[in-house]
């Protein structure tokens, strides 16, 4: 078995490394694939304490996760498909008013 | 060394040298096929957690239907095309060093945490049954029953809102 | 104590057998095959027909609304695993919860029915 802290330093460095990619890129798609890390680094803290304590509590936590992952994946695509419709691109920085 | 720890550094060098692709790839494909290399590993992450029915899900839900979809989006939008080379902006280097503040800090902390091991692995039967389907299923519709309508109705407003935010003409 | 791993064995080894084939066999084809190159055969389709535009065109939307749909029912798939298992724990009050959770999801079903996001318009 392997101690708890070696879990959560591993997501801390993916939670790190999602939140790196969310800041320096701007592919919106690529910036939603960054979340997506995020999320699984949450994922896998409650895991890792879900072990520590021996507690079913921390999976339902992580099931749920993925539900709103799916979810947020499949409005936030529409998003960005229809914002390419109106603008014709996908980079961040050229899409600044909420307004069209 | 024991096989677990061999199997734990294998799985976490690479989910960070996959997760460090979906950042660097300049073509939007690459980045996603490392994602979903990033997703496996992490299911084998999972497995070492004990954490049975996670795994499956992260293979059976995120690498293979939120990946499609992403995929899917990809193609659809012809986004194919590498992007041009990024430039050095002041948000940029700000966000690095921030997000470098962020990592250090948490490691810090995380690395003063004791390396005592769980106590309750002793009781034989429940690491047994630990993560099982069966027992995730038990906790999940009885304590947890009403996030578990509640999800039934995000996936609704998922449906009706991905449906009228994509569909050209309704 | 047997670890909760140890069934798991039988996954890594099919893992590493599939990583060495995947490995080995282009090696082995690029080594000893012969080769012989010429602009017929480095075409993609061998078929005697010349190829037509690429193979990276855009999808029409109509997929996108398809994969949509498949990724939301997926995840109520997902949930009756569990449901399924402690069936018969859960009785008929797991029943009436599970109930609710599906028709919940055939109203969303019902919607996209009706708007036509399932019609496979040109």
């Amino acid at each position: 078995m392997i101690a708890t802290s070696n879990y959560l330093i591993l997501a801390a460095v993916l939670f790190c490394m999602g939140m790196l990619g969310v800041l320096i890129r701007r592919n919106a798609l690529v910036v939603f694939m960054c979340i997506e890390l995020m999320l699984n680094a949450a994922n896998l803290t409650f895991l890792a304490f879900a072990r520590e304590r021996g507690d079913a509590t921390g999976h339902i936590s992580a099931f749920f996760i993925i539900a709103v992952a799916a979810a947020e994946a499949a409005v936030g695509l529409a998003i960005v498909i229809s914002v390419f419709r109106a603008r014709g691109t996908v980079n961040i920085e050229e899409i600044q008013t909420m307004k069209h | 060394m024991s096989a677990e720890l061999v199997l734990f550094w294998v799985f976490a060098a690479a989910i960070v040298a996959s997760a460090g692709g979906v950042i660097i790839a300049r073509n939007a494909i690459a980045s996603a096929m490392s994602l979903v290399a990033c997703f496996f590993f992490l299911a084998g992450i999972y497995v070492l957690l004990w954490a049975h029915t996670i795994a499956a899900l992260q293979v059976l839900v995120y690498a293979g239907a939120i990946m499609v979809l992403f995929l899917f989006v990809i193609m659809l939008l012809s986004l194919t095309e590498s992007g041009p080379v990024a430039q050095l902006s002041p948000s940029r280097i700000l966000g690095a060093v921030g997000t470098a503040g962020l990592l250090a800090a948490l490691v810090g902390a995380l690395l003063r945490l004791p390396k005592t091991l769980p106590t309750w692995v002793s009781d034989t039967a429940q690491v047994q049954r630990f993560g099982t389907i069966k027992e995730v299923g038990q906790v999940m519709y009885t304590q947890w029953l009403f996030p578990f309508e509640a999800v039934s109705l995000l996936l609704l407003v998922a449906i009706v809102g991905a449906v009228v935010v994509a569909k050209p003409r309704i | 104590m047997e670890s909760p791993l140890v069934p798991y064995l039988p996954i890594l080894a099919v893992l590493l057998l599939a990583g060495l084939m995947a490995m080995a066999i282009p090696a082995l084809t690029t080594r000893l095959g012969p080769r012989s190159v010429n602009p017929i055969k480095s075409e993609s389709f061998e078929c005697g027909n010349p190829t037509l535009g690429t193979a990276r065109q855009r999808f029409a939307v109509k997929f996108y609304v398809v994969a949509l749909l498949f990724i939301v029912f997926d995840v109520e798939a997902v949930f009756l695993y569990p449901w399924a298992v402690n069936f018969r724990a859960l009785g008929w009050f797991g029943y009436g919860t599970m109930l609710m959770f599906a028709s919940t999801l055939v109203m969303g079903l019902v919607y996209i029915w009706k708007k036509g996001a399932l019609e496979w318009e040109s």
